[in-house]
Parts: structure tokens; C-alpha cells; sequence
């Protein structure tokens, strides 16, 4: 069978078919994990109630009642678990008593600060670990090879807030290139071009201590798929058409060897946004990691709720977003699902 | 070296690196290829032929080279030629196509795309994208493919074995080589496309006075296609003539035995093996149906592998089931031995029913069908040693575990190897010795059925030889009743007592070995006969001797 046998029109209704399976799927996804968080944030101990009345400094039963009827907290688990889902549903996060703003207003503030700091980390440790992976894979063997292994070991095995610290000591104590903590500079009037150079020179130690990890498996996994991919036969046949080196490595070895990056990265982007916990903490960086940390430590639930929703959104729409990258990379894949 | 010779090696050596268990892979080899003739290079596995044209365009693995001789190409000495120099030739001069057109085409890239990088390469000033796409078009249909246009926007996974070997000969023809190295081109496909693939080369070659250099290990290839010979054994050059020398007046011992080791070559067993009373194994209108998912919306793919077919098996009988990749004729051997599941039929093995049979009455039945694959390194765990993974089975049916391997160490010694194989890993064993391992694996439960799916099929056809033999012997040993599931007649006709063949799902003809042989009564069947290799120049099993005897 060849691809030719699939008329155009009907590989766009295939398509528009994967597309609603893939919404459909994403929904209830989306509202399992809303179920759980609920489950979850409710088995722990405490009553929000009267966390709010107890920061009102006053705490009778007729105020807590009143509380409790005003946020609906008096209704069984299950009552309360359909209202919740329901504004799910309706994208409505909640409020937030302890800070009196909408759940939703408080994770759009944030929610910028945390993507790019991931984003850069994520695109700088996937680029130059898929660079410096194929450097060692087509050097395997030679000093090039074993100093990246080295020092991809060294960064895998340091403790990320510890690489937070040190590069802070030398790059902002030591020789006062870069900015220790926050997002931008405060307090001076800036261009707009100026404000972004400035977040820029803040995003650089946080978004480096984040990719370092990350760098290193990448760096590691690329290393072992280029080797893979070296020895198969179509790499003979490449070299028995007459192509250089170069283009053997670009056109044919990176392409394939790039699949198990991939499958590994989108994973890995998803728990990347978790991993920022830390460093945001580590670099005061006011992102989501920040939002639910403050938010754990006052038991204010429906921030936690909703930071927990958007996360896992987040996690979802990227793991879509490799199934979609992969089968734009690999033809087998595409064609299995929509001929 | 007149101005005929294309191509000469002249005592080549190739070196291996320190530590391997000999210092050449080859030592002082000499051949010439001229113009416009085919030259088969002929040896078993680890003979060194592939290296030998390997050395040819340097293509040599990491770590070896060609040590000392000559190597020259239109009377230019390229064993010693720069890099750039060897790289113009390389697809250009000199193109070369390899065994596996699965794994030798890039599975990311559109087959017209890598046909289109070898026609670029070799072409300044860089040809325009519509002459490009027209060579191309060009060359898919001289290598007899329908539809270039949308064959070159396929990839290479949506293709047959047969249709990806073809594009890989485009690919090889796009600079109009003078020279082609062709690597087993045909061992990985069925005997049909075999015969399609060796017309193509042959066409290919005549029309262009091209030389061709065509590593085989069957002289059945050798046969149907050489001009001239060269026979190799443990990196020497035992032979070499023009084919009528060699395969009718062979004068190397080791020559002869390759000669005789072709399946089919020898006259068909004509003792009776009294085989009689009820089947042993007895299956009833079988039907499978695969159905893939596509996605949720989507309508499955449904793919009939086994349509309502029967087969009964008595005690001690062979029966051979042969049919082309696709026919369903592995799916039948699973279906019978059920592991997996029919949609309907029924399978009685001993009497019993075998498809409701659960649990300890289950597991024991099963104890009594054992299967030995085709690919004998997939077939064992590399991690654990051959002793342990014969005597497991039996281990598993409460054999105490001293005895399980003492009797591990018996079989091992009755499949040809040594008791002090039990000890090492599969990884030290070669093909033919990991199939006997299987084999006595398989052996070990003292089975009463045995079922062989393409159990030969990755073996050089000498060792092919040996482990039919062994198989033979067995079955009388151990009363074996077997099923011998293959793609390839000639060796169905060396070992069963009766041959089904299966086109697409269905039985088209079955009958005893000869009556098939002599007599076929399908179309289809005939058309598998014919495409026996070398079946002019053996005669054929089963055809009139006398072509044989008078030659």
C-alpha cells in the first residue's frame, strides 16, 4: 500500500477525526486529575473555614458557619466535588480568601515568570544536549568524547539548588556579572527594550541551574542514540552513495537518533515546570514554583487547586504536543494513525 | 589486466585489529570483474566475501583495512586513493546494494528523496529540482515499479521487501555505474521476488555492459545468474572459473559440498515412512482475523490471515507449510499450537480439545508442541547460559534441576555440540550452532510435535544442509511428528512427507512431496517452482534426472 491510495480529503477528515479523539481524550484527562487533586487536597487536615476566620481574628461559630455557607464548604465531599468540576469545566479557578483576589487572576500574573524560565531552560538543555550528544556519538572513543561524558556525569550528579548557589557566589559575589535574585530590576524606569535585557540578564543563572540536569541526560541519551543509529545499515548505504561525513551526520544519523529525545523531552518538559519549585525558590523568581510554596505554607487551597490544574494542563497539552512532533518526525507514526 | 578488466584485486589483504582471533579477514584474494559480466562471489557466512567488496569501496568496519595488495578500478590503483577520490566513486563509478532493503534505506526519509541525494551528489553544477524529480521518476521505472510519482513520495516502511530492494537498485543505478557490488541482494526475499530481483540485475546489467560483483552463499543464485565464479572459504579464494567449470566440474572438495548442499539438488526421499492412522494433531476450519486500531473514529484495518483452513498431522509425519511472506502460513503454525487464539475452529491435539483446555491441563498439553524460530539470535536471551535455557523447560515441569541439566548436556551433545556449550552464552555461538541450541531447547520437554517456522531460513544453505539433516534424524529418535513452516520449496521437498501451500490466508494445493513436485496442480504452486534458483542448472527435485546425469 502506498501513501497514494489516501485521497487529500480524506486524510484532512482523518486528521479533524485524531484531532477530536485527542480533545476528547485531553478533557477527561483533565477532569480525573481535577478529581484527584480535590481528593487530595481535601484528606489533608485542617478546615479553610476557620483558617479564615482565625486571620479575621475572630473565630465564633456563627462566623464560621457563615463562612462555611458562603464558599459551600457546609455541602457533603460529593456536592462540593461537583461544584468544583463544574467550574472546572467553566474554567472558573476558584478564589483565593486569603488573598482576596480570583485564583485565575493570581496564576495569569505568575503563570509568564514560569514559562519563560522553563521554556529557556527546557530549549537550552534540549539544543545543546542534542549538540554536544552528537559531538561525543560521532567521536566515541576520543578525548572529546570522554571529557563530555565527564562532564555531563558531574552535572547530573550535582544537586540542583547547590548549582543554584555556587553560580550565584561566582557569577554575582565573585565577579558581579550577573544578577543574584528576582525578575527584573526594581525601582529604575527602563525602555521596554531595556526591561527585557534586564529579564534577560536575571533569567540567565536560574534558567542555567534548571537546564544543567536536564542538559546532561539529554547530552547522555543523544551520545548512545547517535551510536545506535551509526551502525545501521541505511548509515552504509549513505556512505556507499558518496556523501561527506557532514551530511551523512545531518541528513541521516541527527534525524533518527533524535526520536528517543523526544519521547524522553516531552515527558520531561511536563516535570520541568515542577522542577521549578526550587530553583524559583533558590532565585526568588515570582513564578507559579513560588505561588504554590506560599500558598502550601497557608494552606490557601484553591490557589493550590488551581496551580494544580493549570500544572497538569500545562504537563497534557505538552505530552499532545509530542505526540504531534513525533509523527511529524516519523513517517511511520503519522501514517499508522490516519491512513 | 587487458582493457576488458573493470575491476582487479590483486592479493588483498584486509587486516582485523589486534586481539581478534586471526590477523586477516581476508588474505591474498585476487579476482578480476571485466565489462559486462556477472561475477558471483560464493562462500558461507564469515568467509570474508562481503569484506572483500566492502574493501572495495573502503566501507570496511572501524579499525580494519585493506594491509597489502592492490585494488584497481579501470586501471586506477584505489586501495591507496584519497578520501575525496573514494567518495566520487562511491555511488558514482561504483554503487553497491546490501542484503536487508528494510534496514539499508533510511526509515525517515521518502525513497524518492534518497534516490534524488545520490543523483545530486554526483552532479555538477547541481542539477534543477524538476530534472532531479524527472531522473528519478526515470529510474524508479526502469527498475519495473508502477507508479513512480507516488512511489517516490513513499517511505520506505510502506513498501514490500521486494519494491524497497528496487528502489535501493534505482538508487544504486543513478549515476550509471559501471561497477555494482550487489550483497546478498536476494537473501532476505521470498523465492518469487528473488527470481524478479536476479532478472532486474541481469536486465540491468546487459543493457548497460555493466560488471556486477554478486555475493550468494546458494550456487542456486549462482546458477541462474553468474558468468564466472569465485569461490571463498575462511578469507581465501578456494576457486574460481567460469560457471560452467565450476558448478558441473567442481574441482575444491569445499566446492563440491556447496554444490551439494543446495536443497532440492539431491533426488527426493522415496523411502515410505509408513505413516498411517488417525491425526495426531487435527485442526478444523481455522479463521483469524488481525484487526489493527487506527484511533478512536477511525474504521480498523482488517487483515485475514487464516481463512477457514484444516490440516491434520498424524504421529511421526512432516508436514510442510510454504508460502510466501504474508501467505499466513506463521499464523496457522501459532494458531495450532495456540498461542494465540482462533476466531473460530478447533484444534484437537491427542483427541482432546486444546482450545478448552485451561490451567495445569493446559500447560501440560502445551509441553507436547514445541516451536523452534527463525531467527536464531532472537531466539535466545543473551543474558542467560545455554545450559539453563534448555533445561528450564523442564525445571518449569518439576525436573529436578541436576538431572534437567544432565540431560541439557545429552541434548546439546546430540545436536552436534559440545556438553561444555551448557556453560556459555549465545553470544559465542554462530547461526547455524544457536538454531541446534534452539533446537535441543525445543527438544529438551520431549515433545511429541514440533513446530519450525522458518526454522532454516536465516541459515547459509550449507548449514541449512546440516540442520535439516539433524532434524531428519530426530523425528525418527523421537517419533516427532513435525510442522515445518518455510518460504522455500527446495527445503520443504529435503524434509516433509507432504507440502501445503498457502497463498493469502487460504490453502491453494496440497498433496504429498512429490506429487507437487512433479505434478503441481495450481497455477500458484508452479509459479513458486519456477522460481527455484538454479533450477535449470540442478534439474530440480522430483524433475527428470536425466538432465542432471547428462551435463
Amino acid at each position: 500500500m502506498t501513501s497514494a491510495s489516501i485521497n487529500s480529503g480524506g486524510r484532512v477528515f482523518a486528521v479533524a477525526l485524531a484531532l477530536a479523539g485527542w480533545f476528547v481524550k485531553f478533557v477527561a484527562v483533565v477532569l480525573v486529575i481535577a478529581t484527584f487533586n480535590f481528593i487530595l487536597v481535601h484528606a489533608a487536615p485542617g478546615d479553610p473555614a476557620q483558617v479564615i476566620a482565625g486571620q479575621s481574628g475572630a473565630s465564633d461559630e456563627k462566623l464560621l458557619a457563615q463562612l462555611r455557607a458562603e464558599y459551600g464548604l457546609d455541602k457533603p465531599y460529593p456536592i462540593q466535588l461537583a461544584n468544583y468540576l463544574k467550574r472546572v469545566v467553566t474554567l472558573d479557578l476558584g478564589y483565593s480568601y486569603r488573598q482576596q483576589r480570583t485564583v485565575a487572576s493570581l496564576i495569569l500574573e505568575r503563570l509568564p515568570a514560569t514559562l519563560l524560565l522553563t521554556a529557556t531552560a527546557f530549549t537550552l538543555a534540549l539544543l545543546s544536549g542534542i549538540i554536544l550528544g552528537t559531538l561525543a556519538g560521532v567521536r566515541a572513543g576520543k578525548w572529546s568524547d570522554t571529557l563530555l561524558t565527564i562532564v555531563s556525569l558531574l552535572l547530573y550528579a550535582t544537586p540542583v539548588f547547590w548549582l543554584g548557589l555556587m553560580l550565584v557566589l561566582l557569577f554575582s559575589v565573585q565577579l558581579d556579572w550577573l544578577p543574584a535574585f528576582g525578575y527584573v530590576t526594581i525601582g529604575v524606569p527602563m525602555t521596554t527594550l531595556q526591561r527585557m535585557g534586564d529579564i534577560g540578564m536575571h533569567l540567565i543563572l536560574p534558567a542555567v541551574s534548571l537546564a544543567a540536569v536536564y542538559l546532561a541526560i539529554y547530552t547522555r541519551l543523544m551520545r548512545s542514540s547517535v551510536l545506535d543509529v551509526t551502525h545501521q545499515d541505511f548509515i552504509k548505504t549513505a556512505k556507499a552513495k558518496g556523501l561527506k561525513q557532514g551530511r551523512i551526520i545531518i541528513r541521516h544519523i541527527l534525524r533518527n537518533a533524535m526520536l528517543p529525545i523526544v519521547t524522553v523531552a516531552g515527558m520531561q518538559a511536563g516535570a520541568l515546570v515542577g522542577g521549578a519549585v526550587v530553583i524559583e525558590t533558590v532565585f526568588a523568581w515570582p513564578g507559579l514554583g513560588r505561588l504554590i510554596y506560599d500558598a502550601l505554607l497557608q494552606r490557601d487551597y484553591p490557589v493550590l487547586l488551581g496551580v494544580f490544574l493549570v500544572m497538569s494542563v500545562i504537563v497534557i497539552a505538552l505530552n499532545l504536543l509530542t505526540d504531534a512532533i513525533y509523527r511529524v518526525i516519523d513517517p511511520r507514526v503519522s501514517v499508522r494513525a490516519a491512513s | 589486466m587487458t582493457d576488458k578488466t573493470l575491476l582487479a584485486i590483486e592479493n588483498v589483504s584486509i587486516s582485523l585489529p589486534p586481539g581478534a582471533d586471526r590477523p586477516f579477514a581476508i588474505e591474498s584474494v585476487s579476482l578480476t570483474v571485466n565489462r559486462n559480466e556477472i561475477v558471483c562471489l560464493v562462500g558461507e557466512s564469515g568467509s570474508g566475501k562481503s569484506m572483500t567488496a566492502h574493501a572495495i569501496l573502503r566501507l570496511l568496519p572501524d579499525r580494519t583495512g585493506v594491509a597489502q595488495g592492490s585494488i584497481s578500478f579501470n586501471g586506477n590503483d584505489i586501495a591507496k586513493a584519497d578520501e575525496p577520490t573514494m567518495r566520487r566513486l562511491r555511488g558514482g563509478a561504483i554503487s553497491m546494494i546490501f542484503q536487508e532493503p528494510l534496514s539499508a534505506l533510511n526509515p525517515l526519509a521518502r525513497v524518492g528523496q534518497q534516490i534524488a541525494e545520490s543523483i545530486i551528489t554526483h552532479t555538477k553544477p547541481t542539477p534543477s529540482k524538476e530534472a532531479v524529480d524527472a531522473r528519478v521518476q526515470e529510474l524508479i521505472r526502469d527498475v519495473g515499479l508502477p507508479d513512480p510519482v507516488a512511489l517516490a513520495r513513499s517511505f520506505p516502511f510502506q513498501l514490500s521487501g521486494g519494491q524497497r530492494q528496487r528502489i535501493m537498485i534505482a538508487m544504486a543505478m543513478a549515476n550509471n555505474p559501471a561497477l555494482l557490488l550487489a550483497d546478498e541482494p536476494t537473501t532476505a526475499l521470498d523465492v518469487t521476488t528473488q527470481k524478479q530481483i536476479l532478472a532486474l540485475v541481469k536486465k540491468l546489467q546487459s543493457e548497460r555492459g555493466m560488471g556486477v560483483l554478486l555475493i550468494t552463499h546458494d550456487f542456486g543464485v549462482v546458477a541462474d545468474v553468474a558468468d564466472r565464479v569465485v569461490v571463498m572459504r575462511n578469507g581465501r579464494v578456494v576457486e574460481q572459473g567460469t560457471v560452467d567449470e565450476v558448478l558441473r566440474n567442481p574441482k575444491d572438495d569445499y566446492t563440491k559440498s556447496l554444490i551439494a548442499a543446495v536443497p532440492g539438488s539431491r533426488s527426493l526421499t522415496k523411502t515410505d515412512r509408513r505413516i498411517t492412522g488417525e491425526p495426531l494433531l487435527d485442526a478444523v476450519g481455522l479463521n483469524k482475523t488481525f484487526i489493527t486500531k487506527q484511533g478512536m473514529f477511525l474504521p480498523p484495518r482488517r487483515t485475514d490471515a487464516v481463512q477457514n483452513i484444516s490440516l491434520g498431522l498424524k504421529a511421526r509425519e512432516t508436514v510442510a507449510i510454504v508460502g510466501e511472506s504474508g501467505s499466513g502460513k506463521s499464523t496457522l503454525g501459532r494458531l495450532i499450537m495456540r498461542l494465540i487464539e482462533p476466531d473460530t475452529g478447533s484444534v484437537h491435539f491427542d483427541g482432546k480439545d486444546l482450545l478448552s483446555q485451561r490451567g495445569e491441563k493446559l500447560r501440560q498439553m502445551r509441553r507436547k508442541i514445541q516451536i523452534v524460530f527463525q531467527d536464531p539470535f532472537a531466539a535466545l536471551d543473551p543474558r542467560q547460559k545455554v545450559g539453563d535455557a534448555i533445561a528450564g523447560g523442564p525445571i518449569a515441569y518439576g525436573t529436578p534441576s541436576k538431572e534437567a541439566m544432565a540431560d541439557a548436556k545429552r541434548l546439546l551433545a546430540r545436536v552436534g555440540l559440545q556438553e561444555s556449550a551448557a556453560n556459555r552464552y549465545p553470544h559465542e555461538f554462530s547461526g547455524g550452532q544457536r538454531q541446534r541450541i534452539c533446537i535441543a531447547r525445543a527438544l529438551a520437554l520431549k515433545p511429541s510435535v514440533l513446530v519450525a517456522d522458518e526454522a532454516v531460513s536465516a541459515l547459509d544453505v550449507s548449514v541449512q544442509a546440516q540442520v535439516l539433516q539433524l532434524l531428519a534424524e530426530l523425528r525418527e529418535e523421537m517419533n516427532l511428528a513435525m510442522i515445518f513452516i518455510t518460504h522455500d520449496l527446495r527445503v520443504a521437498a529435503e524434509i516433509a512427507d507432504r507440502i501445503v501451500v498457502m497463498r493469502r490466508g487460504e490453502i491453494v494445493e496440497q498433496g504429498e512431496t512429490q506429487k507437487i513436485f512433479q505434478n503441481p496442480s495450481d497455477a500458484y504452486t508452479r509459479a513458486l517452482l519456477d522460481a527455484i534458483p538454479g533450477r535449470t542448472m540442478f534439474a530440480g527435485p522430483g524433475a527428470k534426472q536425466a538432465e542432471v546425469a547428462s551435463a
